[in-house]
């Protein structure tokens, strides 16, 4: 093994990226082929570099001047994490074979995400911060032009703002990226991300935290930098919402955040305090409004901007454990959220929407998107033994162990937004997979093969995570924040740190006595019968089974409950429907106020006449300066 | 587990996970039926009668609604009956080997007392019976209702106690510092609360709003019958006898003395006479109650206990 397979776990995929917008739009499979054969290589590589030793690849041995900063490094964080962006990037090809089929702007959509592969790769790999904001802006291109492909459902202005307006916030928060690495710079003196390590006293490197603290969680999406996820979801196809803000942002983004914590700063108590306030804010106040959401999608992103509250929070303890624990939920996240929104992609290209007011009664049509959405929707609410209950317990656990009796308050936050993520998933499964069928759609067919295998992966991962957390624990997290956390068999005991195996045991005892009730009882004997409602006949019923019987209340033509109305008493009580409608005002937006707060755009906007030859002089005068800065350097 | 054996660990979960909490929970409901019986002038059944349902319930043949997703139908029964074995059993074993306890068990605990509301929840939402719909949208927001005030009566105890958060270790402190209950105005605050919630949590009068036979038929239960609804009965009866023990071994020292016995009887009257004097409440005249009255008693609480009162 040698170093250069850094450089290949980073470039390969982005030259077949080029490669891919060459292949001609008649021959589809080839590309999409050659994407996951690619992406799947890039997995193989990955695997490889996490089996190996760490690895340092500096382009200064070269002797190749103009490129000395690119150097790479993998150690147990960064190669466990490529790891996983690569498997992403398998998966969500696969996944788009048939779930993109027919859309528009194919033959751009596969070199992005290839793109978008090795550009996450680069980032988490990079040892200097050069190649590392390089690499993070390429991501930030690439998740503009996938947003601009769109959804079906959106009118081109919707997707237009859509963009844009991920640009405008994740793009300032970037600024806000460089701007701290600069003054980090200035402070150690070093461009390297492996040696910078700073005490966190004097305004300098306060500001140095906040600005890069900035850049972190806008990626991840914490507030008040979340308002692009849920716009977004509105007008993006469910692949890319599962690819990009649901797993590979959060990836990215808690990678760097756990980085100035764990590496260049050492935390001191009020960023601590600032980083779990805004944690357990953004954990409570996302969910409620995910609850009161309508479209399968929206109400999915604004899961992912609150679940980033708990990964925020965990590492503003400060504790190793909770550290470990949001490096564990960020993974877990990243393995259910995309599952989730790629069941939400199955039902939508089987019945052609995703409002939850017009979806009902899916489950027995599409049994494994049902099972693989309600496996991830029980992860993500964190119900044992699923792998989102031992994150966020370990999450729990380093709260507890930062001290502080005040801290209760973040404690019970984040288990009582558990409670709400929970009820929320319940609206989703009843709207969706439970419940009455409506009228409008008819017999519906399973999602396709080349569907249903990155559902079941993820699925099974969630489960496998779980009862067997020690695995991820022991090989992927415990090194990075230098807990060893008990191996096999060891950990199968009832005393110490939550046992997941052994509360799994538990947990197939309970069942195997329940199942025993069960034969004991006359369930084989089961027979099916119409619905009781109140003793009338129902009249035409809203399955097919049902349609012949004599109807004698025409009244009682439609009987399904809409699970969009399951929280009207929460939304409509007084104090909270206030809330609610500034919150749907986007009063809590920082994007509708960054609009207002900059008159020098609308000066800035004169510069944007549309003319190509200006912009190009505004590359030209950037690169001069790139080039002069880096001179002074070198 | 295996520290103590895997044959104990099969008797934990088989006698007082299982058999135990069975035993006294249809117990408990045949003193509820019988109590409630006496206030309103009637003799009330013999203490058989609740097992006699249920066995006679078990023979009886299982109905599954046309349409209804039959899988979900069927497993829903089977989640909360597990969730409630779990629960009984971790309780039973941090009382009586303190040491078997692990670390933040009291959160397991919690999560898995979700799984009953989620389980009849799920029931009424497969069997596309719009009555059963309705009563999961009311059985859930009732749940959101009284959470957040439990988790911080909850965790009065941990703050007073100095960040303790195993059920072995809870009790640990109080064999030397005395129950939890005597340590000061914030766990009498805490323990009230929790008193409060109780009746929520089982879904007995005046929070019955899931089921509310006069309005909903049933409510989730509407289209359960036979085997199904044996279990969703055994799964209400445990529920009543393992919630109060488990707030007795926060709140009260340990279990395993004859008072247990007493304050048992007292928690059960309690939850008894409150049924049997109040109407119903409506679903948002009880989340503006859980939400503003308990919630402001419960945060007063926990700020107390952090104060050190």
């Amino acid at each position: 093994m040698n170093s250069s397979m850094l450089l290949w776990a980073v470039f390969l995929p982005i030259i077949a990226g080029a490669l891919c917008f060459a292949i001609p739009d008649r021959i589809k499979w080839l590309r999409e082929g050659f994407t996951a054969v690619v992406t799947l290589a890039t997995l193989v590589i990955a695997v490889l570099i996490f089996l190996s030793p760490e690895m340092r690849f500096q382009t200064a041995e070269l002797g190749f001047a103009p490129v000395k900063f690119l150097d790479f490094y993998s150690y147990h964080f960064s190669s466990f994490l490529i790891m996983f962006v690569s498997l992403f990037g398998f998966l969500i090809s696969l996944y788009s074979m048939k779930y993109m089929e027919g859309r528009g702007r194919l033959r751009e959509y596969y070199p992005y995400i290839l793109l978008t592969v090795g550009a996450a790769n680069g980032a988490l790999l990079s040892d200097n911060f050069l190649p590392f904001l390089g690499f993070w802006g390429i991501i930030l291109v690439a998740l503009f032009l996938f947003t601009t492909i769109g959804s079906r459902d959106a009118s081109p202005e919707r997707i237009f703002d859509a963009a844009n307006k991920n640009m405008m916030i994740l793009g300032g928060a970037d600024l806000a990226l460089i701007m701290g690495v600069g003054f980090l710079w200035y402070l150690s003196g070093s461009l390297t991300l492996s040696e910078v390590s700073i005490p966190l006293h004097g305004a300098m490197a306060i500001s140095a935290f906040v600005l890069i603290m900035i850049g972190a969680i806008a990626k991840a999406g914490a507030m008040p930098m979340h308002s692009w996820i849920p716009h977004m979801a509105e007008a993006s196809p469910a692949s890319v919402m599962a690819f990009l803000p649901a797993s590979l942002d959060k990836l990215l983004g808690i990678y760097l955040l756990s980085r100035i914590v764990l590496d260049f700063f050492e935390l001191n108590l009020s960023m601590s305090l600032l980083l779990m306030i805004i944690g357990a804010v953004t954990i409570i106040a996302a969910v409620m409004m995910a609850m009161i959401q309508h479209d399968l999608r929206k109400l999915l992103s604004f899961h992912a901007v609150s679940q980033v509250g708990y990964m925020v929070l965990g590492i503003g303890t400060g504790t190793p454990i909770g550290i470990a624990g949001a490096i564990f939920h960020m993974l877990n996240h990243a393995i259910y959220k995309s599952c989730l929104f790629l069941t939400a992609g199955s039902v939508e290209r089987r019945a052609g929407t995703m409002d939850l007011a017009k979806l009902g009664g899916l489950g027995r049509m599409m049994p494994f998107t049902m099972v693989a959405f309600f496996i991830a929707a029980l992860s993500i609410s964190g119900v044992p033994p699923l792998n989102g209950f031992v994150s966020k317990w370990m999450v729990y656990q380093g709260i507890i162990e930062a001290g502080a009796a005040q801290y209760w308050i973040f404690l019970v936050v984040a288990m009582f937004g558990s409670a709400l993520t929970l009820a929320s998933f319940i609206k989703v499964g009843h709207s969706v997979f439970l419940g009455d069928k409506p009228r409008e759609i008819g017999v519906v067919k399973e999602a396709e093969h080349s569907m249903r295998f990155p559902m079941v992966v993820l699925a099974v991962l969630c489960v496998v995570f779980g009862i067997f957390a020690q695995l991820p624990l022991v090989y992927f997290i415990g090194p990075v924040v230098g807990i060893s956390f008990p191996a096999f068999p060891a950990a199968i005991s009832w005393t110490g740190i939550w046992s997941p195996t052994s509360g799994t045991i538990l947990l197939l005892v309970a069942l195997a006595i329940g199942g025993l009730i069960y034969l004991a009882g006359r369930i084989r004997v089961a027979r099916t019968a119409p619905l009781y409602i109140g003793g009338e006949t129902t009249g035409e019923g809203t399955t097919d089974s049902l349609s012949h019987a004599p109807g004698r209340l025409t009244g009682l033509r439609d009987t399904r409950v809409l699970g969009t109305e399951f929280y009207d008493t929460i939304r409509n009580m007084e104090g909270l429907k206030r809330a609610y409608d500034k919150g749907e005002a986007a009063a809590f937006d920082i994007y509708s106020y960054g609009k207002h707060v900059f008159p020098i755009s609308e000066v800035l906007k004169l510069l944007h006449n549309g003319r190509l030859a200006n912009y190009v002089s505004w590359c030209l005068w950037g690169l001069i300066i790139l080039f002069i800065v880096m001179a002074s350097i070198g | 587990m295996f520290a103590h054996g895997a044959m104990d660990f099969f008797y934990f979960i088989i006698f007082h996970g299982f058999a135990f909490t069975v035993v006294a929970g249809l117990l408990s409901t045949w003193v509820d039926r019988k109590v409630s019986a006496r206030i309103q002038w009637r003799v009330g059944p013999p203490w058989y009668q609740p097992f006699a349902d249920v066995i006679k319930l078990m023979g009886k043949e299982s109905i599954i609604p046309e349409g209804a997703n039959r899988v979900s139908f069927l497993i829903a029964p089977f989640l909360g009956f597990t969730a409630v074995i779990l629960v009984s059993t971790i309780v039973w074993m941090a009382n009586i080997f303190p040491g078997a306890s692990f670390v933040g068990d009291l959160i397991v605990v919690i999560y898995l007392l979700y799984l009953p509301a989620i389980a009849l929840i799920v029931a009424g939402s497969a069997s596309r019976n719009p009555f059963g719909a309705l009563g999961a949208s009311r059985e859930m927001n009732l749940m959101l209702a009284y959470e957040a005030a439990l988790l911080f009566a909850v965790f009065t105890v941990v703050v007073k106690n100095g960040g303790i958060i195993s059920l072995g270790g809870i009790l640990g402190y109080q064999a030397v510092h005395g129950a939890m209950l005597l340590q000061g105005a914030s766990c009498i605050i805490a323990f009230v609360v929790t008193l409060l919630c109780m009746p929520a949590k089982l879904g007995i009068v005046p929070f019955d709003i899931a089921e509310a036979e006069t309005e909903l038929i049933a409510g989730p239960y509407t289209e359960y019958s036979g085997v199904t609804l044996a279990i969703f009965k055994l799964t209400k009866a445990m529920l009543l006898f393992t919630l109060p023990i488990f707030m007795l071994t926060l709140f009260a020292k340990t279990v395993w003395t004859p008072w247990t016995i007493l304050w048992y009887a007292l928690i059960l009257v309690f939850i008894i006479l409150v049924k049997n004097v109040n109407p119903r409440f409506r679903i948002d005249q009880a989340l503006r109650l859980f939400w503003l009255p308990v919630l402001g008693l419960s945060l007063l609480g926990i700020i107390l206990a952090a104060v050190g009162l």
